[in-house]
């Protein structure tokens, strides 16, 4: 029985791990006890969500598509068809490319390169964005600081659009710590999440008015002198303009915008302006709208930045998000869109869902459908990759080494604990053998480290002190890290030095708009999308884990009291949320967690996928939908859910592929 | 006197840590994989509640085959003796005690709504009461404190936020001796205006 460090498949925390094997599976999971992180723990998702790795399904050898099903063919075969079809698409702008941060940076970093180096294009997509928000105010679209700064030396915690404790759990273990030691927690969240409920002040703000909350504080810190204006001076332009903007957004009329008493909205500012260390985390929830933008502001006329324990602490979605987007993931096309009007007509996926997880999904089904070819390389036939035309079996989390890099810039070393299963592979092995049958013969790495190092060589003021042999011995580094004997950045922008042209932080003022969805007698309800605790993404890899299967087993909608009882909805009733787009079924939760008017679903269970019924209106330069808000309508469902018309063919698709 | 665990919920985050940990270390020595655990979401708090091993315990009380027996400072349940009739569950004032269905001897443990394949049963999971086939029986499950684990409640181990502890004895006269030392402070205070407590 053996004993390897690796770091959480799941969340962006990057939690590390012991992962015993037994019989050449994983045995157990045990938190590492020496990482900065986890400080000792994981969570459920970590200790007991690896079965799915040993499980049924796995995808063992490529396939191709054979009428309605699929045929198991050898990689000589696949890669050749693959290679002749994109061969003929090179240079021409129809092909397009979508990595996530399920891959190592080596993975993405393979993918990127024979995106642009073999097909030509920059249209690469990661699943989630980085922080648009804060690359055009710091010069940087990273998270700022690192997660023990928050529990050793913040004094004020404000999270704004972060669902913490069930997105970021060992997070949130800070945060409580924080809270232990005295520290101030401010939470702005429309649901009363389980971090909002231990606030010394919650703003339930409506939905998408967070910008008319940010710019009411900055209005009032500045009206009560709390700005620092030698900070200001010093590191930061655009300051006049910005208090010009904000000096009409006072307090009285951001309430009428958020629902949040005037007095709360005050007290939020006086505390944020009188802080020590103020740490802002946010999550999705803030990464469009201007709210980064906005954060950014707040952080910066108050001082709170460049400092540990002060600073934006974006929270990423997937274990090596920032690092899909550092290896050069950050295409700009709205991809649904460019596939419709015919634009992009071959993809390749690597390690996404994106028939479930991109905002109104039946549209995106109707853009897979439209595509004239689709490769998809994942550990499970996933609802994206029945769409395919060839699917590749890549080897999964613990099945090969590489580098991950968490929400803090912390790169880490993951490693191989067992051997993949059948013939899958890595994505940097795909996309090199793809690449080498292509004609570019110099991509031919022998392994992981040798990308590593060529990542290192590529952009050393980021990586280029970050070695394997470094990452033997230390629980990882935080980029930027230039040299062999730099000690990595905990803390971006020290002492107000900033990664813009000027070197100054760019204050720019963000007008509040109301995207808020218009309800109407149609559509009452505003639906909510977001995440439990139990599951992650659209459930390929956890619903695969028994236990976690077992403690989260079906999809929930949560609806207030007052309108489930007005709708004659009892708990655990089936209810029908229904948008313009699409409708979901789902059993109800009727709790306070949400506000009267909105109900909250989620994007985990096929059969009750919420994006189906979300809006993907009004991309912004974030690439992801304005607001996760849309209005809705809800009523108690008539029959029992006949959740997915396609269910059958589904079914039927893959059976014929386990054949 | 009796031991139970208890949770915190100021500390509690919601994250059915304890939850899995709960199934995972009872499937592993062959007992019931049911939680023994049950996370409360209210308006105001989140956190998981459990059994407190009432020292004059009703369900004990009203087991009508001694299945349950008050054992090592805590209540405890023999799954085998058990004939699921339920009155303990019906009894408790906590809800602490959930009926299950075993698994036939030899069958793998179910799949819970999860996506593993083939699919062999129903997708929508039916109340606990009717959640098992032909050849289970119902038993009670309730917290029996891990008593096979040498460490101690598996809960208490994982929760990442320590919100959960152990309170016996020691924890309990500790937990009275803090507050007694707060409340003669107030009192001090109140009967010298004008002079600092000593807290």
């Amino acid at each position: 029985m053996s004993d390897v460090a690796t770091v959480c498949p799941y969340c962006a925390t990057g939690c590390g791990m012991r992962v015993s094997v037994q019989a050449g599976r994983i045995g157990a999971v045990e938190p590492d006890p020496a990482h900065p992180v986890g400080q000792g723990k994981l969570c459920l998702k970590g200790l007991y969500g690896f079965r799915h790795i040993a499980g049924p399904g796995r995808l063992t050898t490529p396939l191709m598509k054979r009428g309605n099903g699929f045929a198991p063919v050898s990689w000589a075969t696949a890669l050749d068809a693959i290679a002749e079809k994109l061969g003929a698409l090179k240079g021409s702008g129809a092909f397009a490319l979508t990595t996530s941060g399920h891959l190592t940076n080596e993975d993405s970093y393979l993918a990127q390169q024979f995106a642009r180096s073999v097909m030509g294009t920059d249209a690469i997509h990661a699943g989630a964005p980085s922080a648009p928000g804060l690359q055009a105010a710091f010069g940087s679209g990273a998270a700022t600081n690192t997660v023990p700064e928050i529990g050793a030396v913040s004094d004020l915690v404000f999270i704004v659009g972060s669902n913490t404790a069930e997105c970021h759990p060992l997070v949130a273990k800070h945060v409580l710590a924080a809270k232990a030691r005295g520290a101030t927690l401010i939470v702005a969240d429309p649901r009363l999440t389980d971090v909002a409920n231990k606030a010394d002040l919650w703003l339930r703000v409506t939905p998408g008015s967070d910008v008319a909350l940010l710019n009411a504080m900055q209005h009032l810190i500045i009206k009560d002198g709390l700005h620092k204006l030698g900070f200001i001076r010093d590191h930061a332009t655009g300051f006049d303009a910005l208090a010009a903007a904000v000096a009409g957004c006072g307090p009285e009329a951001a309430s009428a915008d958020t629902g949040v008493p005037a007095a709360d909205i005050a007290a939020a500012a006086r505390a944020f302006g009188k802080a020590g260390s103020a740490a802002i985390l946010c999550a999705t929830g803030a990464a469009r709208d201007g709210t980064l933008a906005s954060l950014a502001n707040l952080t910066v006329m108050t001082g709170q930045i460049g400092r540990a324990g002060a600073g934006i602490f974006a929270l990423q979605g997937a274990a090596n998000s920032q690092g899909a987007a550092d290896m050069g993931s950050a295409g700009p096309v709205d991809l649904p869109g460019a596939i419709l009007a015919g634009q992009v007509r071959a993809l390749f996926i690597a390690g996404g869902n994106p028939a479930m997880s991109q905002r109104d999904a039946r549209s995106f089904h109707k853009a897979l459908e439209k595509l004239e070819f689709l490769v998809v390389s994942d550990l499970f036939l996933t609802e994206t990759a029945r769409h395919a035309d060839i699917v590749l079996p890549a080897a999964g989390w613990a099945e090969k080494d590489g580098t991950v890099t968490n929400t803090e810039r912390r790169v880490q070393r993951v490693r191989a604990v067992v051997a993949p299963p059948g013939d899958a592979r890595a994505d940097w092995w795909i996309f090199q053998s793809l690449a080498q049958r292509m004609g570019c013969k110099t991509m031919a790495y022998p392994g992981p480290q040798a990308i590593w190092d060529e990542v290192r060589r590529s952009a050393p003021a980021k990586f280029g002190g970050i070695s394997y042999i470094r990452l033997e011995q230390a629980h990882g580094l935080c980029w930027p890290c230039p040299a062999e004997d730099h000690p990595g950045t905990p803390v971006l922008h020290a002492g107000g030095h900033f990664a813009t042209p000027s070197g100054k932080a760019a204050l720019v003022p963000v007008p509040f708009v109301d995207v808020a969805p218009a309800r109407d007698g149609a559509f009452p309800f505003v639906l909510l999308i977001g995440r439990r605790v139990y599951h992650f993404g659209t459930g390929t890899m956890t619903r695969r884990a028994p236990l976690l299967a077992q403690i989260g087993p079906e999809a929930l909608i949560e609806i207030h009291p007052a309108d489930a009882a007005a709708l004659a909805v009892r708990d655990g009733d089936f209810i029908e949320v229904g948008t313009a787009l699409g409708e979901v079924v789902a059993k109800a939760w009727v709790t306070e967690r949400v506000l009267p008017g909105t109900v909250f679903a989620t994007s985990h269970f096929w059969e009750a996928n919420a994006n189906e019924a979300a809006g993907a209106s009004g991309r912004t330069p974030a690439r992801v939908a304005k607001i996760s808000a849309s209005a809705a309508r809800a009523a108690l469902a008539q029959t029992r859910a006949d959740y997915r018309p396609d269910l059958e063919r589904a079914v039927a698709i893959r059976m014929q592929a386990a054949l | 006197m009796n031991r139970f665990v208890i949770a915190d919920p100021d500390k509690c985050t919601g994250c059915y840590t304890c939850v899995a940990a709960c199934v995972s270390v009872h499937e592993t020595v062959g007992l019931v994989a049911h939680p023994r655990l049950t996370v409360m979401h209210t308006a105001k708090v989140t956190m998981p509640v459990q059994c407190r091993n009432c020292d004059d315990a009703p369900c004990e009380k009203v087991c009508p085959v001694t299945a349950i027996t008050f054992q090592d400072h805590a209540v405890q349940i023999n799954e085998s003796l058990c004939i699921g009739c339920k009155m303990c569950s019906l009894a408790c004032p906590f809800g602490a005690i959930t009926p299950f269905g075993t698994l036939p001897e030899g069958a793998g443990h179910p799949v819970y709504g999860g996506l593993a394949e083939p699919i062999d049963h129903d997708p929508e999971p039916v109340h606990p009461i009717l959640a098992w086939a032909a050849g289970q029986k119902a038993v009670a499950v309730k917290c029996d404190m891990c008593h096979f684990l040498p460490e101690g409640p598996a809960c208490i181990r994982v929760c990442p936020t320590e919100a959960l502890r152990l309170v016996d004895d020691a924890a309990l006269n500790q937990s009275a001796a803090d507050k007694r030392a707060k409340y003669s402070g107030m009192l001090a205070a109140v009967h010298a205006p004008g002079v600092a407590s000593n807290r």
